[in-house]
């Protein structure tokens, strides 16, 4: 829980309002941004981001399922997120659950696209493995180790992260399989393919506070949020999602005005992402 | 199944009283009031403190001394096959109930009446021992509180498979059905905290085997003393004292 005095408030808002936060940072600046990958060794792929006091985890795991009877020719992508109690006392027991549940379908709005996978950051079409009999699913965990704002950002970072560091094995299906039968899969120990994550968006996160939106907002500049927009945008500035979240409404011009300055600011985070996971996944092969 | 191979190591290459790597770090949750995180081989937690603070449930405080709380939980993808096991399932509730009585056990909760002290556990990777690291990583977030502590609590498990005692079990091991001994000591006082074990045991390899565990948490001891100590120093050097 955030406890603030009357003068801190006016504080973060004043500062809002004359572009310098109580960090120094401006209105559209974010915070550092660190990435580290293969942290979870038993995942198919692993990241951790931190960006300042926010730390998440992502993992990654790839089983083999059964594909959905009315999508046959696709794989299954599912994200959980779960809010670990070290992050805030308040998450203890069930605690979490509410915020887990909300950050758990913010993530699959933004980055799985409809209900039949189109316009999935995922290809879900490429985890297909025999049609209507084998295919992968893939399980996206991510938890919530210490939380300071804006970390619906952090897990979208961290899961693109973990994504382009996943290593799916690779599949030999038994030729002479007949049509009714279950086919016999090899699933191979030393051939791995990459996914191709160049589909995957980032999401960005304005919140509104008085009269301007900010992003990557710290947990006290949340308690002080009128509503907040996140809006998942790909590399070809395309929107790919949006949620909208507080109790304030707004109006549809700020709403647009916003979409178009996420889209401004998608540009450089992708940039520095791509960076930083280049770096991790360097670092990691040393 | 062949545990220890006649060379006289173990699967994972570990002469039978050798222990994992242990690596720590102190000050892991920036907003907790005390943190670190605690690897023993390829097991992995974090532990986080909050408190000594106003206690949240009026009915639970006591005058005469704190409350101490504890929750243990695990990562969905801690474990070698992915599981989605609803929060609070009777393993967890055990171990955060052993994980508190030990930490009660050292802390000085008479210093602090009326107020409340919650430690939370996160296993980031499980590979056998996490009661262990669990304690030993709460050990280092509660000195990282400042929390008054009568010593350091740490923990170790020993095992007994083809006739031979083994330290610090790792999964393998552990699910191999054999006796698995996870003792918690406080080093300074000599004294023992925490006893656990499953299966049988003649008494005579009985004393052994925990005379090994204790043997472990000694080494553990000696390795969070050290962390503690550079963690002082660079305290210290950034106050520039």
């Amino acid at each position: 829980m955030v406890g603030l005095s009357l003068g801190e408030k006016n504080f973060i808002k004043g500062g809002i309002a004359q572009d310098i936060r109580t960090d120094g940072r401006k209105r559209l600046t974010y915070r550092p941004i660190f990435v580290e990958t293969g942290v979870i060794p038993q995942a198919s792929g692993s990241a951790r981001v931190k960006m300042g006091a926010t730390d998440v985890i992502a993992s990654v795991k790839a089983e083999l399922g059964k594909p959905n009877a009315s999508h046959p020719d696709k794989g299954k992508v599912s994200i959980y997120v779960d809010c670990s109690p070290t992050a805030e006392p308040t998450f203890e027991g069930r605690g979490g659950e509410e915020l887990s549940m909300e950050l758990s379908t913010a993530l699959q709005r933004c980055l799985l696209g409809g209900k039949s996978g189109a316009g999935a950051g995922i290809d879900l079409s490429s985890l297909s493995i025999v049609e209507g009999k084998v295919c992968w699913d893939i399980y996206i965990d991510g938890l919530v180790v210490s939380s300071d704002g804006n970390l619906l950002d952090a897990l979208g970072a961290a899961i693109k992260a973990a994504l382009s560091n996943t290593a799916v094995p690779k599949v030999q299906v038994a030729a002479n399989a007949s049509l009714d039968e279950q086919p016999e899969v090899d699933v191979s120990d030393e051939e791995f393919q990459q996914f191709d994550t160049t589909g995957v968006p980032v999401i960005i996160t304005l919140t509104k506070v008085g009269r301007h939106y900010i992003v990557d907002a710290t947990a006290e500049e949340e308690s002080q949020m009128s509503s907040a927009v996140s809006i998942s945008v790909n590399r070809q500035g395309r929107i790919c999602g949006l949620t909208k979240r507080g109790g304030a409404g707004l109006d549809p011009s700020i709403i647009l005005d916003m979409i178009s300055v996420a889209k401004h600011v998608s540009e450089q985070l992708i940039n520095k992402l791509d960076s930083e996971i280049a770096a991790a996944e360097a670092c990691e092969e040393e | 199944m062949e545990y220890v191979s006649p060379e006289g190591l173990r699967l994972d290459g570990r002469r039978p009283t050798e222990m994992r790597q242990l690596r720590a770090e102190v000050g892991v949750v920036a907003k907790a009031d005390g943190s670190a995180s605690f690897e023993m081989g390829n097991t992995k937690v974090i532990a986080a403190v909050y408190g000594p603070r106003e206690v949240q449930n009026k009915g639970q405080q006591m005058n005469d001394q704190a409350l101490v709380r504890c929750e243990y939980s695990m990562a969905n993808f801690s474990t070698g096959d992915r599981m989605r096991k609803p929060k609070g399932d009777r393993r967890s509730t055990e171990i955060s109930l052993v994980i508190r009585q030990t930490m009660e056990a050292c802390i000085l909760t008479h210093l602090m009446p009326r107020s409340q002290i919650d430690i939370f556990v996160q296993v980031l990777q499980a590979d056998g021992g996490t009661r262990s690291a669990c304690i030993n990583a709460a050990t280092l977030a509660l000195a990282d509180a400042g929390i008054p502590m009568r010593d350091l609590v740490t923990s170790c498990s020993a095992g007994y498979l083809n006739s031979t005692p083994l330290l610090d079990l790792n999964y393998v091991e552990d699910s191999a059905g054999g006796p698995d001994v996870t003792v918690g000591i406080l080093p300074k006082l000599d004294k023992v905290t925490l006893l656990q074990m499953d299966a049988k045991l003649p008494i005579d390899i009985f004393e052994n085997v925990m005379q090994l565990a204790i043997e472990g948490c000694k080494a553990v001891a000696n390795y969070i003393r050290e962390i503690l100590l550079e963690n002082t120093k660079q305290l210290e050097f950034r106050r520039g004292v």
